[in-house]
């Protein structure tokens, strides 16, 4: 097992290594840069000039490379060119949407996906479990946006019951106000990443069904549905972790958009602003601050399922 | 000599237009809303551009311009929304009849935000230190400035020749007058003399004004003004419908039967300055050198379908807005006429052109469309290329790198460019460059503005852009709220007279 984590560790270190040279230098190939938007339609080349030395733009790349991931080993993001504040500042602050965004609808999804992703498959031809799966389906292929709209029109515009956009100003000094202003964001998230899940669910069940062990277990005298609960279900719940592992980036991605349609101020909005604005270092600390967090969660994720698979516990 | 132009977009724009208003003027502000006004209201605008920060001195962006101008900070004068120029920290002035000489009286009791007297050297030293730092903006309008003195209260600009734009310039950022060594960050913090304090900014979200209960002339009609960034204008749309915002700027017209629904708002639009500018490349080599290329194109356009599709603003033929000094009508010029367009590509001999328009991202579909179709009625195919404003700002503005391009220019005044053969139009007339240089020396403004209004009509004739439309500012105003500015809005919102009612 010892050996096992520092071999995942490994891993994760080289993957962050090789992600943060990739952020650096895809970020570089885009054209423009924040000195033109800092100057203006009307600046000189030498005033460009000028502001590119005072943000160390003019230096070579790979000395600004080295000057950011040095910051970086000393936990050092990076300050926004823009407005000198601190790139890990911003993050925190911003990660206060963000962040409970991504655990309610993280909570949303799995709250309604793995029920009725198990419902699905036991009834696996007959009418409700069609109709269960056929929901799935096509909540699945509904863009975020779409469903977003839709839950706005609905529950803010129609109904009233909850705000349409926006955080409350005073962030969550009023709890209450500033989870209203989450609900639908996160139940929009929650939903197409949930009904994707859910499917998921549902062929993990299925191969459970199947499964020697339940075969036996049902042949001792269980029911079906007792067999698969008793002994399918503890394999199911392994691969939804697994699964759950990438949905975190699927939230992320989930976020950025859904941020922009709710005007949330979160870390997804911010990133979009920072790219158009070309604030490059902010940007590569945002993406490399994201990259990590899906990577050390794929990291837990392994380390749990290991933990938690007689099977894969034994072969170590 | 450079000068800014306030792209409605040096952050992030939508295709709708605007305008502003300042507290004097009437006329251009919104009717005054029902009940009485709360002196203690907080009032929420929606506004479309966040600034990327807030230092005026050097980032550029009209969204600087658009909140900081007027409410936080002031100059010796200022500009009214029918582009007057009134007093504001000089109380009176005087300009000399050979216009080599301004002294503008500065006001006693001024101070600044963090409470500091307003002294005559803080004046000279914010106007020297902006004509001499290059980074600055608009550092350059006050090149003819040759010395900044002060005596008693009496401020004394001598010139070198005559700027018919000195007051204009002084109304702008190169006027702003700042507290000499300060050490605020200008980036995030303030430290202005106008009607309002900045509380706070959350980037990304809103930027949050106090009332300056220190001001020296009339406060401000609202206790607090939020300036919510929403840049999505459905979202825009449900946050009005939802009583989340008072106040929708920068709105679609299309919308208005939406946002008028349950009665709480009412669309108004505003004039602005805003011309929708459909760039030609006419350097060398370029199929767009052929003037009579340029005028088929400016003849295959139907304007007034544009305007329609956008259900605001109006047609304009050349480059100077009826809001400017200068405007006259010339849609005598290139009227709306594909046959003779054709005929034009015709005599040009030109045959299956195929044009690329280089147009930022934020601006929506609608120009495009209606481009390539009335384009191809007249055999000109049109690739249409979507890019981010700071690809733009790249290929268009600094590497000159386009055929077409598509911006809306929000700046008043800003026929310099017409005159500078430096800049991404590729528009060269010497006879343009001179009548403008004429206009500038011109001690008097009839003067000054009837030779812009000759180098505008030359400017047209030679087909040296399209003007797609004069944009209008669209302003929904919610109910309970008066004096809210509708008129050229993009360019500065001068919130003072803002009020806000309970009911």
């Amino acid at each position: 097992m010892i050996r096992y984590t520092l071999t995942r560790l490994a891993l994760l270190l080289l993957g962050l290594l090789v992600a943060s040279v990739l952020i650096f230098l895809t970020l570089r190939v885009l054209p423009g840069d924040v000195a033109q938007l800092i100057g203006g339609v009307d600046s000189s080349p030498a005033q460009l000039a000028a502001i590119r030395r005072q943000l160390g733009l003019d230096q070579p790349l790979w000395a600004q490379y080295v000057d950011w991931i040095g910051g970086v080993l000393h936990g050092d993001l990076g300050n926004s060119l823009l407005t000198g504040t601190s790139v890990a500042q911003e993050l925190a602050q911003k990660a206060q949407v963000t962040v409970p965004l991504g655990i309610i609808a993280l909570t949303i999804a799995v709250l309604f996906s793995v029920p009725l992703g198990v419902v699905s498959a036991m009834r696996r031809g007959r009418r409700s479990g069609t109709f269960l799966t056929f929901g799935a389906q096509t909540l699945a292929a509904v863009p975020v946006v779409w469903a977003g709209m839709m839950f706005v029109v609905v529950f803010a515009v129609w109904l009233g019951w909850l705000p349409a956009q926006g955080f409350p100003r005073s962030g969550w000094a009023d709890p209450w106000a500033a989870l209203r202003s989450l609900i639908l964001p996160a139940l929009t998230i929650g939903i197409v990443e949930g009904a994707m899940l859910m499917r998921f669910v549902r062929s993990a069940t299925l191969q459970a069904v199947g499964q020697d062990y339940v075969r036996t277990a049902a042949a001792k005298g269980l029911t079906r549905n007792a067999a698969l609960i008793r002994h399918g279900l503890p394999e199911v719940g392994l691969s939804v972790i697994t699964v759950l592992g990438l949905q975190v980036a699927g939230i992320i991605v989930g976020a950025v958009v859904i941020e922009q349609l709710f005007s949330l101020p979160g870390i997804g909005r911010m990133l979009v602003a920072d790219v158009s604005a070309r604030d490059l270092p902010k940007v590569q600390g945002e993406l490399l601050a994201l990259t990590a967090f899906v990577l050390i969660v794929g990291f837990v994720v392994d380390l749990v399922h290991r933990l938690l698979d007689p099977r894969q516990r034994e072969a170590a | 000599m450079l000068r800014r132009t306030a792209l409605a977009a040096t952050a992030l724009l939508a295709s709708a237009a605007l305008l502003l208003t300042a507290c004097t003027g009437g006329g251009s502000t919104s009717a005054s809303g029902t009940g009485t006004p709360n002196p203690n209201a907080s009032a929420v605008i929606r506004l479309v551009l966040e600034p990327g920060n807030l230092d005026i001195r050097q980032t550029a962006g009209s969204a600087l311009d658009q909140i900081l101008i007027d409410n936080i900070y002031q100059g010796l004068v200022a500009r009214t929304p029918k582009q007057d120029i009134v007093p504001a920290l000089a109380s009176a002035w005087t300009v000399s009849s050979d216009g080599l000489t301004y002294a503008f009286t500065l006001r006693e009791g001024v101070k600044f935000h963090d409470g500091q007297d307003l002294t005559p050297q803080d004046v000279v030293w914010s106007l020297t230190t902006r004509k001499n730092t290059p980074a600055f903006s608009d550092s350059a309008r006050l090149a003819n400035v040759t010395s900044i003195k002060a005596e008693g209260q009496t401020i004394t600009l001598t010139l070198s020749q005559p700027d018919s734009s000195l007051l204009w310039n002084l109304t702008g950022r190169a006027g702003l007058i700042f507290k000499e060594g300060d050490k605020v960050d200008y980036k995030t913090k303030e430290n202005g003399t106008g009607p309002f304090t900045l509380k706070e900014w959350v980037q990304g979200d809103h930027v949050t004004f106090n009332r300056n209960e220190a001001y020296w002339g009339e406060k401000a009609k609202v206790k607090e003004v939020v300036f919510d960034y929403i840049p999505d204008n459905q979202a825009a749309l449900n946050a009005a419908l939802a009583g989340e915002v008072d106040v929708v700027t920068g709105f679609d017209a299309n919308l208005k039967k939406q946002i008028e629904a349950n009665g709480d708002f009412t669309l108004e639009l505003g004039k602005s300055t805003d011309k929708g500018t459909l760039a030609m490349n006419q350097s060398a080599g370029s199929p767009l050198a052929d003037k009579r290329v340029r005028q088929a194109i400016r003849q295959a356009i139907d304007h007034k379908a544009i305007v329609k599709a956008l259900a605001s603003g109006q047609t304009m033929y050349g480059p100077i807005p009826d809001l400017d000094p200068g405007y006259e009508d010339l849609s005598s010029v290139a009227p709306f006429d594909p046959a003779a367009a054709k005929k034009l590509l015709a005599q040009a001999d030109v045959k299956n052109l195929t044009l690329t328009l280089k147009i930022p991202n934020f601006y929506g579909t609608t120009i495009p469309q209606i481009l390539v179709s009335n384009l191809n009625d007249v055999g000109i195919t049109l690739k249409v290329d979507s890019i981010d404003f700071s690809t733009w700002l790249n290929d268009v503005f600094i590497n000159h790198d386009y055929q077409l391009s598509f911006v809306l220019h929000t700046e008043a005044h800003d026929f310099e460019n017409w005159a500078n053969p430096k800049y991404y139009f590729t528009y060269d007339n010497p006879q343009v460059q001179e009548l403008y240089k004429q206009s500038l020396a011109a001690t008097d403004p009839a003067t000054a503005a009837d030779l812009l209004k000759q180098a505008a009509k030359i400017v047209s004739e030679d087909a040296a852009a399209d003007w797609l439309y004069n944009g209008a500012s669209v302003v929904a105003v919610g109910r309970g709220i008066g004096g809210m500015p509708i008129t050229n809005i993009n360019e500065r919102l001068n919130v003072t007279a803002l009020t806000k009612s309970d009911g």
